[in-house]
């Protein structure tokens, strides 16, 4: 019994030196100070595929959600967060001292992706140059980044002929986002707007944003809307649409 | 076939060989041992411990505090999963320290683990027959003396086989410490999966906890063989 308590108490004290000799926090001013900084990504973003090639993969924390990663930055156990532009800008609405760097990480280019061969990249492409024409994905992108206007209303009176499931991760606002426990955001809106044009009704199914190129693939989605970023990589296992929005991946920081 | 043959290889190159992307792997494995060895440590102590403070309480109805602070401990780890437990002790309890995400993982695994090994033991000491106990003491045994000596390496025997569940059960859950975007087993497979979108990591992931757990359970089943050489 003495031996186990002794034990215990070891055990305790070792945990608790550990727990101590925490690392001194690093402090960002611009991008040129991420060498050698913990970086936290979500896994399998265009950030963490970045992060992990220029700064190098231990370097890199890849967390399931960015808003895990952005927790752990308040929280000083990284000290910064890669991740797209307008989530960011949510994010840091959300949570005090939290900013933004001026530079820009990267430029990217979202899009939808489909199942190699997939005879919708043609139709959705048709689709997005008609609504990218009529002011309609403007109208889209004024009500979620600015907050100017409505969100998307489908027409009355539309007849679907078919039913597409849309894989996505709504974990990033404002391109999909849960309220009020249903699915909204850019690409929501967008994907609807689309498939009224087309015909099709949209079944939102939302999933781990490293899941979704493997869903595409495997024919689980008819199509991934999530704020994708074409890469080459992605390229060989799925087709992309054209490119509906520019995306900038850009650093958080704690003030 | 041979298309077959030769798809299969690239593949494998892409997951494995390019960038050194089977170090993802190997690391991760390292991690897993890691963790499980340390939280397995971590919940035999502490299920013992608890284990004999609950026994005591029933046999003699002494330690009445500590047996009471022993059934909110099992009461909570084991009526909340251990990813939330694991995510707690993360953001929640070590919220203002930045303490490594092993020592992280082993804390949450360790304590889960206990809860369980806990009642696991306890059931051992209450299977041994009372007679036994009451021998001891009529031999001029303490109480301590009579569960070291006596109850104890009875009660070892018998839950051995339950004590390798639960070994196994704590090797495949530390797969979720993925979530404190600690780089296990699981999540280095994720991670080379997030950059090749292939099935391959994840089969490769699946058989090496396969393989680790059936070297585990045969090295269990060699221990209780020995074990029950003194029965004949």
């Amino acid at each position: 019994m003495k031996k186990l308590v002794s034990l215990l108490l070891v055990a305790a004290m070792v945990l608790s030196m550990v727990a101590c000799g925490g690392k001194e926090v690093k402090k960002i001013t611009s991008i040129d100070d991420l060498e050698g900084a913990k970086i936290g990504v979500q896994l399998g973003t265009t950030g963490d595929i970045y992060a992990s090639d220029q700064y190098g993969a231990d370097n890199v924390e890849q967390y399931n959600k960015g808003a895990e990663a952005v927790q752990a930055l308040k929280q000083n156990k990284i000290d910064a967060v890669i991740i797209d532009n307008e989530p960011a800008k949510a994010f840091v609405a959300e949570n005090e001292g939290l900013k933004i760097l001026e530079t820009p990480y990267e430029e990217e280019q979202y899009a939808h992706a489909f199942q190699k061969g997939s005879k919708l990249v043609a139709e959705f492409n048709q689709a997005i140059k008609e609504l990218k024409e009529d002011g309609t994905f403007d109208a889209i992108v004024a009500y979620y980044i600015e907050g100017k206007g409505e969100a998307y209303k489908s027409p009355e009176g539309i007849e679907y002929k078919d039913k597409l499931v849309m894989a996505t991760n709504a974990e990033f606002p404002p391109y999909e986002y849960y309220e009020n426990e249903t699915i909204i955001g850019i690409d929501v809106d967008l994907a609807r707007a689309i498939g009224d044009k087309l015909g099709y009704e949209i079944e939102i199914s939302d999933m781990a944003f490293d899941s979704i190129i493997g869903a595409v693939q495997a024919g689980k989605a008819d199509f991934a809307a999530a704020g994708l970023t074409i890469t080459d990589d992605r390229k060989e296992k799925v087709d992309f649409a054209d490119s509906y929005y520019t995306g900038v991946q850009v650093v958080i920081v704690n003030e | 076939m041979q298309a077959f043959i030769q798809e299969f290889l690239d593949d494998f190159q892409r997951n494995f060989i390019v960038d050194n992307r089977w170090k993802y792997i190997v690391d991760g494995l390292e991690t897993t041992l890691l963790v499980t060895f340390l939280a397995l440590i971590l919940g035999v102590v502490l299920g013992f411990v608890v284990a004999i403070i609950r026994a005591t309480y029933d046999k003699t109805k002494k330690l009445k505090v500590l047996n009471w602070i022993c059934n909110i401990y099992i009461t909570v780890i084991r009526g909340t999963p251990v990813v939330v437990q694991l995510l707690i002790i993360m953001y929640v309890v070590f919220a203002s320290v930045n303490i490594e995400k092993v020592v992280v993982a082993v804390l949450a695994f360790g304590l889960n683990s206990g809860a369980y090994v806990a009642e696991i033991v306890r059931s051992g000491i209450m299977s041994v027959d009372e007679g036994q106990f009451e021998a001891g003491r009529s031999l001029g045994f303490n109480y301590v003396q009579t569960m070291v000596h006596i109850i104890m390496p009875q009660a070892f025997k018998n839950i051995l086989p339950a004590l390798g569940n639960e070994f196994i059960v704590l090797l495949k859950e530390t797969s979720v410490a993925g979530y404190v975007a600690l780089r296990d087993l699981t999540k280095g497979g994720d991670i080379i999966r997030s950059r090749t979108y292939s099935y391959m990591p994840l089969i490769a992931t699946a058989l090496i906890y396969l393989a680790l757990v059936m070297g585990f359970s045969k090295l269990l089943g060699l221990l209780e063989r020995r074990l029950r050489n003194n029965e004949r």
